[in-house]
């Protein structure tokens, strides 16, 4: 069903705000933010639909299959580690950004450490379900938060306090050339389809993808809000004083006539919901990455019983999580991850060509591998349905 | 054969023995007078082996009623379940002469609907069949016998249709009853119990007295579970939105049952988290509300003198024991403890100052809103959910009633009712096109 | 598996224990301050004077029923003068419902940027409050008892918000608003000012401000053109006389559009004001009247009110309008664009377009 690839589209490119994108692209707005965003859609685009090829190539497979089709296992081990680490990372990034909001805006008198710990916890639970679950819970929370969120930008657009001027001053700054970080930091918001680095072994054979179209668009969209909207707010200077831009301007829209008269807390109880299934996401990707490099036998996608390899890789999650918050402040988490941005985005280029490659071998591959997908579907089909 | 039985039921005065002689033949006949119908063994044995106007040998064996039972190990249990056993010629016959006390044509009580089938099953096997047969008069309808219960034998039937119903589930409800070894069973709650995870928060089974209900779940390829002795039906496996979809939401106007679908799992969002958010906005964030909520909900807090967490406490040990007293007292005093808990107990506690009076709205919105769930097992099992969800609120405030609700959505996610997702959202319709998750069955 | 389960639920209630009881204060235990004033220190001393009007919450909701407590403090910053005051209060104080910062006029007139330091920083201030310059002074708006609130403050919610009055004097300014003019190239910030009137406020000027100081008052009429240009307020009138008769029109629909052109090397602002509407007040005949004239003399008198104010800002090296954020939106994006203008703007002409358009006469002739 292409409804679940467009919910992790839509999730990731809806949560750039928590991993410092439009922090990262204001900083940049003189400087190039307009023409990287432009490269990072085009990069995303493209990205996305190789990935697209390489998904029909390969159905109901993931990435450690995919590697095992074409090398030995200790070779897939660092690659697998690597993508793992992203995931991870993605993830952690985004809950300690949370920790720290919710500290600042709803618990100022509970250390964002203890908020960590229990935010951990909870994604620990979620991340440790089977992959169908994780997908399930996805769905839901989408569905229960986009419209608000949608509905809040569409005020946000509505606002009279939103400044038309400030947004055309900063467009003027479009002829500067493309800058390495906003561009990284553009390309994040494409990135969504890279779930089904995992979640493809839930689609089935005669899987196909329709509206593909609807990719590209929606995620440009996304990107020029979350880099525009702040900057209609506060003005071309006064937005790139704030760290967390978006809770700030999420607090100059009212609902007059709501119970809730600050929107800042619908938007962000709104996004914890969207943090806590992102990173539980995170989480369960990295840890089925690691869990295919151990010496076990195939797991089914929807085990009656949560194996313990699972809570053990998810709990050292947790653990580098927490000591992740513990040794680094806010202003060495920006830096880190306005790094770490970088990184990801070379990652996601090298590994999305690569397995792009291997699919163009792979489709020679290919007819070895539906027939071999047939007698595994035949033994399989006594027990099953 | 008598000497044999008289041994087996060797402390019961309500069986009977009989040895009976006319021209030509010796009968034996045994069988347990407080289980049968009387005038039922007298007209088809007692009389026509007096009167002799056929050959009564002839009889029994032209009659289907009379069947050959030749396992003398099962004599037992065959008398146990009403049946008149009848040794004629070394052979042993059985003949169903039970006489099942129960109550006649019974009224939907639990799960009412205003229009619809008003007659609910019986507590009968057989009637039950006959409700569900005549609403579903279809070939493909499949009946399958069992016993449960190493003691009660308790007659229990699957009822399902062979081409809709999946497989799978099939083979996995048989291999849980395969393995249930409780000895008792008299409700279907137990059957429920040891059939699903009796520490789920959800039930994953529905139970259900409505016909019309059972048989629009065969329709979908469901399992209906019947139990000798209970009204109730079991319908596996269920999906949780299943269970707030009351059977009127398929009879009534289109537009208002869909607006009343979409009221109740407001009504469930609410009966959860009202009292885990009053917790929260009372005590961590005030500056949630506009200003002038704020400052009535504070005037009206001013003079309770503990914190907001024991006021919530105190005030849903009150409802829950309202609720409890209304279900426990006869229906006549019944209206009179809501009268008298939730008029004057309320009224005055308010003008006490032992609780605000927003508590009060808070409360009672809880409980009307968890009536609105249509069937009364998952209504129970809601009505638990609010009291976690206090927890994370007393320490975290407005966020940790948002990582508990989280926690209850993966947990939900996380169920599987027979193998079949329990919180699937558009998993109703059985598409062709291949889903997610298909690949790995 | 049951063991991990076990563990992990320990795990949780320990990470409960350690939090217990910090941040857990219940709504009752909460002075809400619903308005704050700054002023500077008394007798020139260094610092600035806090006055916090505080909501004491009534179980009853009646008119009057709003009871206020008002406190002031002195000290050095105001981050310090906060926590003395907390000294002197029984419960701990909650500014999420802080809707009104009124800074004294002495303190906007000398030097206000020192105030936002706090204002920006504190996690519980509403980027949504309203912001206003006090008259005489801060504290004595925050010492008025309006008579008939039934919530504490509720008259100053009102006033400011869009669900009370909706005078076209009032020109209500967020805190956001205030701090995004600040920090912006191109536009001034303003602020309404606040005169304690007997039982109750008058909000009627409106003060313009440059990047640190007040510079100039605005006259109630000028404010009414400010808030029909910049807001294009259409709850508002416009007026103009004729033989010694004032014609008010009572605005319908209200657009205006401005644009910065360059004439000949000179640069001009091209304001257009289209307004319709029904007479409100005039002299009984003017249905009579050539309806042409009539509109010409209210767009004649209307655009030389505009200039005026025009000017009046550009002699005082203001730009509340945003004319400069426009000019860079619409020039190239350089730093040089905003120096241009910077030399530009004392020179820049004024070419005021007025449209009114008469619907009605009422309900007479």
């Amino acid at each position: 069903m292409s409804r679940y690839f467009f919910y992790n589209v839509i999730l990731v490119s809806l949560l750039n705000l928590m991993l410092f994108v439009p922090y990262l692209l204001i900083q940049y707005r003189y400087k190039g933010a307009i023409m990287s965003m432009l490269c990072a859609a085009i990069v995303g685009t493209a990205l996305a639909l190789l990935f697209m090829h390489v998904m029909k190539t390969f159905p109901g497979k993931g990435l450690p299959e995919i590697l095992r089709l074409f090398m030995p296992k200790p070779l897939t081990i660092p690659i697998l580690i690597v993508c793992a680490v992203m995931w991870l990372t993605a993830s952690s990034i985004t809950m300690y950004a949370f920790s720290v909001l919710i500290n600042r805006f709803f618990n100022p008198d509970t250390s964002s450490l203890v908020v960590l710990v229990f935010m951990c916890l909870v994604c620990m639970y979620a991340a440790t379900r089977s992959t169908l679950t994780v997908i399930f819970v996805l769905e839901v929370g989408l569905i229960v938060c986009v419209p608000i969120i949608v509905f809040l930008l569409f005020k946000a657009f509505n606002s009279p306090m939103l400044d038309w001027d400030a947004i055309r001053t900063v467009s003027h700054y479009w002829n500067r050339g493309p800058q390495v970080k906003p561009f990284a930091a553009s390309l994040f918001v494409f990135t969504g389809y890279m779930n089904f680095f995992m979640f493809n072994r839930l689609n089935s054979p005669n899987f196909r993808l329709r509206f593909r179209w609807g990719t590209p668009i929606f995620c440009s969209l996304i990107l020029l809000t979350s880099f525009f909207i702040p900057i209609g707010f506060h003005g071309t200077e006064g937005a790139a004083d704030y760290l967390y831009i978006w809770s700030v301007t999420s607090d100059t829209l009212i609902m007059s006539y709501g119970f809730i008269e600050r929107v800042i807390f619908v938007f962000l109880l709104m996004y914890l919901m969207l943090s806590l299934i992102f990173a539980m996401i995170g989480w369960h990707m990295g840890m089925e990455m690691i869990k295919s490099c151990l010496p076990e036998k195939k797991e089914a996608i929807d085990p009656a019983r949560t194996p313990r390899s699972n809570w053990v890789i998810v709990g050292l999650f947790a653990v580098l999580t927490v000591a992740y918050a513990y040794w680094f402040n806010e202003k060495e988490n920006l830096k880190i991850t306005s790094h770490w941005i970088v990184l990801r985005a070379c990652v996601e280029i090298v590994s999305v060509l690569f397995v792009f490659v291997l699919s163009l071998f792979g489709s020679g591959k290919r007819k070895k591998l539906v027939s071999h997908e047939n007698t595994s579907h035949n033994a399989a089909s006594p027990d099953g349905a | 054969m008598l000497n044999r039985i008289g041994t087996l039921f060797a402390e019961s005065r309500d069986l009977t023995l009989d040895r009976l002689q006319n021209d030509s033949l010796i009968i034996e006949v045994a069988y347990i007078s407080t289980l049968c119908d009387e005038s039922k063994v007298s007209d088809f044995i007692l009389v026509p082996f007096t009167k002799q106007e056929h050959p009564f040998e002839d009889l029994v064996k032209r009659n289907p009623s009379f069947k050959r039972l030749d396992d003398p190990a099962k004599w037992g249990d065959t008398l146990l379940h009403g049946f008149v056993l009848l040794q004629l010629n070394g052979m042993v016959y059985k003949l169903d002469a039970a006489r099942i006390i129960r109550n006649e044509n019974p009224q939907t009580m639990v799960e009412t609907v205003i229009m619809g089938p008003q007659i609910s099953l019986s507590e009968d096997l057989i009637d039950s069949i006959n409700i569900v047969r005549s609403r579903y008069p279809s070939e493909e309808l499949a009946v399958e016998e069992r016993t449960v219960g190493t003691i009660s034998k308790t007659r229990m039937l699957l009822v399902y249709d062979k081409h809709r119903v999946d497989a799978t589930v099939l083979g996995l409800i048989r291999a849980k009853l395969e393995r249930i070894s409780d000895p008792f069973y008299t409700a279907t709650g137990e059957l429920v119990r040891s059939l699903g995870d009796r520490y789920r928060l959800f039930p994953s089974m529905m139970v259900t007295e409505r016909p019309d209900r059972v048989c629009s779940a065969i329709e979908d390829g469901k399992v209906i579970v019947l139990l000798q002795g209970s009204m109730f039906a079991i319908i596996l496996p269920s999906t949780f939105f299943d269970f707030l979809h009351a059977v009127d939401d398929d009879y009534d106007s289109f537009w208002m049952t869909r607006a009343m679908i979409t009221l109740r799992y407001f009504a469930v969002v609410l009966t959860i988290t009202l009292p885990a958010l009053y917790v929260a906005i009372m005590s961590y964030n005030p500056e949630l509300f506009r200003v002038q909520l704020t400052f009535s909900i504070a005037g009206s807090r001013s003079a309770v003198p503990y914190p907001s967490f024991v006021e919530v406490f105190i005030m849903l040990f009150m409802i829950e024991s309202l609720i409890e007293a209304s279900v426990r007292l006869p229906k006549y005093i019944g209206s009179t403890a809501t009268t008298v808990g939730g008029l004057i107990l309320g009224q005055a506690a308010q003008q006490a100052g032992l609780v605000s009076s927003i508590m009060i709205i808070v409360t009672s919105v809880v409980a009307i809103s968890n009536f609105v769930i249509p069937v009364n097992n998952m209504s129970t099992a809601i009505r638990f959910l609010k009291y976690p969800l206090i927890v994370p609120a007393i320490f975290f405030g407005i966020s940790g009633v948002t990582f508990g609700v989280f926690c209850y959505l993966v947990y939900l996610a996380d169920l599987r009712s027979f193998g079949k997702p329990y919180f699937r959202i558009f998993g109703r319709r059985q598409s062709q096109s291949s889903d997610v998750g298909q690949v790995g069955r | 598996m049951k063991i991990l389960r076990i563990t992990l639920l320990a795990l949780t209630a320990l990470s409960f224990a350690a939090t217990a009881g910090c941040g857990f204060r219940d709504i009752d235990k909460r002075f809400f301050v619903i308005a704050m004033g700054i002023d500077p220190a008394d007798q020139g001393a260094k610092g600035y004077k806090i006055t916090l009007r505080l909501a004491v919450p009534s179980p009853k909701v009646e008119p009057g029923a709003g009871n206020n407590q008002v406190v002031t403090m002195e000290a050095t910053s105001i981050a310090e003068a906060v926590r003395l005051l907390k000294a002197h209060v029984d419960k701990e104080f909650d500014f999420g419902h802080c809707k009104l910062f009124a800074v004294g006029e002495k303190l906007a007139r000398r030097d206000y940027t020192d105030i936002l330091r706090w204002l920006t920083r504190r996690r519980d201030v509403q980027s949504i409050a309203y912001v206003a310059i006090g008259q005489p002074d801060a504290a004595s708006i925050l010492k008025v008892e309006p008579k008939s609130e039934r919530y504490p403050g509720n008259t100053l919610f009102l006033m400011f918000g869009k669900d009370g009055t909706q005078s076209s004097y009032l020109v209500p300014v967020y805190l956001f608003d205030f701090i995004r003019r600040y920090r912006e190239h191109g536009i001034d910030p303003v602020l309404p000012l606040i005169r304690a009137d007997k039982d109750g406020y008058a909000i009627t000027r409106l003060g313009v401000l440059n990047k640190s100081k007040l510079m100039e008052t605005l006259t109630p009429g000028e404010t009414e053109t400010y808030s029909q240009i910049r807001n294009q307020d259409a709850k508002s009138t416009v007026a103009a006389v004729k033989n010694g008769n004032t014609m008010v029109i009572n605005v319908d629909h209200i657009a205006t559009h401005f644009k910065i052109a360059n004439e000949n090397g000179e640069y001009v602002l091209r304001l257009w004001l289209n307004v319709s509407g029904i007479f409100e007040e005039a002299p009984l005949g003017v249905y009579e009247e050539d309806w042409n004239q009539l509109e010409a003399l209210f767009n004649q008198q209307i655009a030389s009110e505009i200039k005026k104010l025009f000017k009046k800002m550009q002699q005082a090296a203001v730009d509340p309008f945003g004319f400069g954020l426009r000019y860079r939106a619409t020039h190239p994006g350089t730093e040089q664009t905003w120096k241009d203008w910077q030399n530009l703007y004392p020179d820049l002409k004024f070419d005021i377009k007025v449209r009114v358009e008469i619907e009605g006469t009422g309900l007479v002739k």
